[in-house]
């Protein structure tokens, strides 16, 4: 998951970057204004590789 | 993990999904000419689940049927719910689960089948399929009435005459040679008469021309029966005399009825004489006549009068006494053979449930020549063992006919070869072209289809085309397919005609119990950083080579193998399943490896006891008979192919030594690299499987794993090379191994490749090279040439 961010801050895929600082294996700082965008980003990536067992065709 | 605060969100807008995909069904309902749909009855384009858009639904898009559906008083000892969409729902608890169970298999296609609630569904096609066994459209509806719990909507009884009413009037039949078209009623043969079509495939003797109608008493023999005892198989009263305890009152019309359906098929045979009118029409025009008659909605019924052709002659094959039937197989066969002649059909088993049995056991019956098509020639190998092993045939009447195996073929009783031998249309050698020649010449009582799910229809008409066979029967163990293609199997080969319940065959044992596990391998950092970046074939490379996946594969190897399993591993991804296989040093299979290093590889996993572990492509999903691996690791996939994940697990089915154990006997490992597309694949392969019952446990760390020291790719050092060689590795590494006649829809094998001229010219770095190897080597293998040359 950190990877995604990481990758998300390289591409500046948000329009710029946002990763303050590279703390260890499993966190980074980040600034706060853009969590909120950050969440549906990883939303969006759970919803890609999750598959919708309910429905049916 | 994030689930949870998913599908929360996600509720609102589902349903305002749902609405608008009803009315994108509803416009295209609407369409005046469906064009597509060739060949299909018009009851069987209707749909029912359509008919309840006006039923009120609540939040979460429940449908509330009150209105359409009054509770008996007694609803408590009925067993099921119809639902006016054509659902039905089963307790599997009641006590007259049994007799439902078998009912409702003969009429709807089952639909999810966990421990507590079945779904059943009604279609056309499952309706036709019963009356093709015998239900008549009365009874459908009676019994229907009966079983459920509340009053059966109008709807669904309409729906039901309308599917039943015209089918089976109609027989196809092929009598003495010849291929009469059958009915007990006159009138409906005359309305046939009259269509143009039907008018020109008819065909006139000249001695008989003034002859309209063929007249003729039938004399009706009485059904076969076959090896085993029968008392094992009727016990319908059972159910509650196992538990008196619960004074669960079965409601008397409720098991009268069951025992009068379930003598049917005895009943029909005792009408001795039944009168019935019958025309002759042209061989030639077989298929046109069949096609125009569904759209006339009277689907002709393929039977076979078996035990009256006396133009081909009899082969002397008989169960040996020591084959005895299992319960379903026995059921299964009555249903083919119920009314003393041969059905054209389905039989849906289990894989390891004893297909090749039912097999073997209707050639016995019928008694005709024989001809077995499968899938590979590994396949021809062990059906002409199990032909040997439960029939009287012996090697002089058995003949192999694959491209590496040519047995003479004159005098034999039974052929077993490939599909894409027969469909073959390039040059031949002049022996197989004999072989052929004698093959079209010949006319055969029945034809087994192996894995009827895998062939193409187009393959498969090919195949009828060269053939002549008076029954059919497609024998498998998942009747579905990604593209939807199933359906045309009802009319290819004739109606599906049994279905067994997986989870109940493995509560008696007759299949192994099998803990399905979801194996969830975090990527590693420097894997997940390339994956994001790079395209997409790359990307499976990289998942399927995460070095956690790795490491879990070891660790389960060498923790199997401590406990004395064997294991089987599969990978579609050759690249991987070289390099895993190479790094553990174990023995594996793929495409090219040769037929005699295969069944040497197999024959050392069977009876070698340091072989314990083999690595296996594609190649090994279907018809490979191993019958000792118990633990089956899955590395890499078909995408979501649903039959791929049910097909592998058959692979581990077959019943183990002490089979009814508490615990279960057999594993199946899925791994998966997390945060990957690989999650949603393995979802949607899992649907399945979850429909017939299992469920799959998630495992998210391997205990024990990090004590292991001698697994590789310990190290950052390690890990970082292993990524160096997959980014090496080229695009068409990437690529999952190709069987032939798997995807019917790839046309030829283009396909377009990214680089600069060097790497055409060979001026690319050594690492490329070691890796190319394998493209060019496997050249060899007749299968592959097409594809790859």
């Amino acid at each position: 998951m950190k990877q995604f961010l990481l990758h998300l801050d390289e591409t500046n895929t948000l329009g710029r970057r946002f990763i303050i600082q590279d703390l260890d294996e499993t966190h980074l700082f980040i600034s706060s204004d853009v969590l909120e965008l950050l969440m549906t980003r990883v939303d969006d990536l759970l919803d890609q590789i999750s598959f919708p067992i309910n429905e049916r065709e | 993990m994030g689930n949870n605060k998913r599908s929360k969100k996600d509720y609102s807008d589902k349903k305002t999904k749902r609405k608008k995909k009803e009315i994108e069904d509803e416009t295209y309902v609407d369409d005046p000419e469906p064009l597509d749909e060739d060949g299909v009855p018009v009851a069987a384009k209707k749909n029912v689940e359509k008919d309840d858009a006006a039923v009120p639904e609540d939040e979460f898009g429940a449908k509330d049927y009150r209105t359409q559906m009054i509770l008996k008083p007694d609803h408590k000892s009925r067993p099921l719910w119809v639902a006016p969409n054509g659902h039905i729902f089963l307790e599997s608890f009641s006590p007259v689960y049994r007799h439902a169970h078998d009912f409702l298999i003969a009429i709807a296609e089952p639909v999810c089948r966990p421990e507590h609630i079945h779904e059943y569904k009604l279609t056309a096609y499952s309706l036709y399929a019963a009356v093709s066994v015998g239900l008549e459209t009365h009874d459908i509806v009676e019994y229907l009435k009966r079983l459920s719990k509340t009053s059966v909507p109008d709807g669904i009884v309409e729906f039901i005459n309308l599917c039943t009413l015209s089918y089976g009037k109609v027989k196809l039949v092929l009598k003495h040679n010849r291929y009469f078209i059958e009915s007990p009623f006159a009138e409906v043969l005359q309305k046939l008469l009259k269509d143009p079509v039907i008018q020109d495939c008819r065909l006139r003797r000249d001695t008989e021309d003034t002859q309209v109608l063929i007249n003729q008493a039938d004399k009706k023999l009485k059904a076969p029966q076959f090896g085993a005892p029968s008392s094992s198989t009727t016990q319908p009263a059972a159910p509650t005399t196992d538990q008196p305890d619960l004074e669960v009152v079965v409601p008397e019309d409720i098991s009268d009825f069951y025992n009068k359906m379930d003598k049917q098929d005895e009943k029909e045979d005792e009408d001795n004489i039944m009168k019935t009118v019958s025309f002759e029409v042209n061989q030639e025009k077989i298929e046109v006549i069949q096609k125009r008659c569904i759209e006339m909605e009277y689907p002709l019924l393929a039977e076979y009068d078996f035990r009256n052709d006396t133009h081909n002659p009899d082969i002397n094959i008989d169960l040996k006494p020591s084959a005895v039937l299992r319960p379903y197989q026995e059921k299964s066969l009555r249903k083919m053979f119920g009314n003393g002649r041969a059905r054209s059909g389905v039989i849906v088993l289990p894989c390891g449930a004893g297909k090749s049995l039912v097999g073997v056991t209707a050639c016995c019956t019928v008694r005709k020549r024989a001809l077995v098509l499968c899938n590979s020639g590994v396949s021809v190998e062990q059906w002409k063992h199990q032909f040997k092993l439960w029939s009287t045939a012996d090697d002089s009447m058995i003949c192999r006919f694959t491209s590496e195996a040519k047995d003479k073929p004159m005098g034999c009783g039974i052929l077993v070869t490939t599909y894409s031998m027969i469909s073959h249309s390039q040059k031949r050698s002049w022996e197989a072209d004999q072989t052929m020649q004698w093959l079209k010449d010949q006319e055969w009582g029945i034809m087994l289809l192996d894995e009827v799910h895998t062939i193409p229809a187009k393959m498969f008409r090919r195949v009828l085309t060269i053939v002549q066979s008076h029954c059919k029967l497609g024998l498998t163990a998942t009747l579905l397919r990604e593209d939807d293609k199933i359906a045309d199997l009802n009319f290819l080969i004739g109606p599906k005609l049994f279905e067994a319940n997986w989870l109940e065959l493995q509560k008696r044992g007759f299949i192994a119990r099998v803990q399905c596990a979801e194996v969830w391998c975090p990527m590693s950092p420097e894997f997940y950083r390339e994956y994001l970046v790079c395209k997409t074939a790359k990307r499976l490379l990289l998942y399927v080579m995460n070095p956690n996946k790795y490491r879990a594969t070891q660790y389960l190897i060498a923790y199997h193998e401590r406990r004395g399993d064997k294991t089987i591993v599969f990978s579609d991804n050759v690249f991987a399943l070289k390099h895993y296989a190479v790094k553990m040093n174990k023995p594996y299979i793929y495409g090219p490896t040769s037929q005699s290093e295969r069944i040497q590889i197999l024959q050392n996993f069977k009876l070698n006891p340091k072989v314990n572990t083999i690595f296996v492509s594609k190649v090994a999903d279907t018809s490979f008979d191993l019958p000792e691996a118990n633990v089956l690791i899955q590395i890499s996939s078909h995408g979501g192919s649903r039959r791929q994940e049910a097909q592998r697990l058959g692979r581990i089915l077959r019943a183990k030594k002490g089979a009814i154990a508490e615990e279960y006997n057999a594993f199946f490992y899925t791994l998966v690299s997390q945060d990957t597309m690989e999650m949603s694949y393995s979802r949607k392969r899992q649907r399945f499987l979850i429909n017939q019952g299992y469920s799959y446990k998630v495992i998210t760390k391997l205990a024990g794993m990090d004590e292991e020291k001698s697994l590789h790719y310990g190290t950052r050092d390690e890990q970082g090379q292993l990524l160096q060689q997959v980014l090496a590795a080229s695009e068409t590494d990437a690529d999952e191994e190709r069987v032939a006649g798997e995807l019917g829809g790839g046309g030829g094998g283009f396909r377009r490749v990214g680089g600069a001229m060097s790497s055409l010219s060979g001026a690319d770095d050594a690492v490329y090279h070691e890796y190319s190897h394998r493209s060019s080597s496997n050249v060899k293998h007749p299968l592959f040439k097409k594809f790859r040359a």
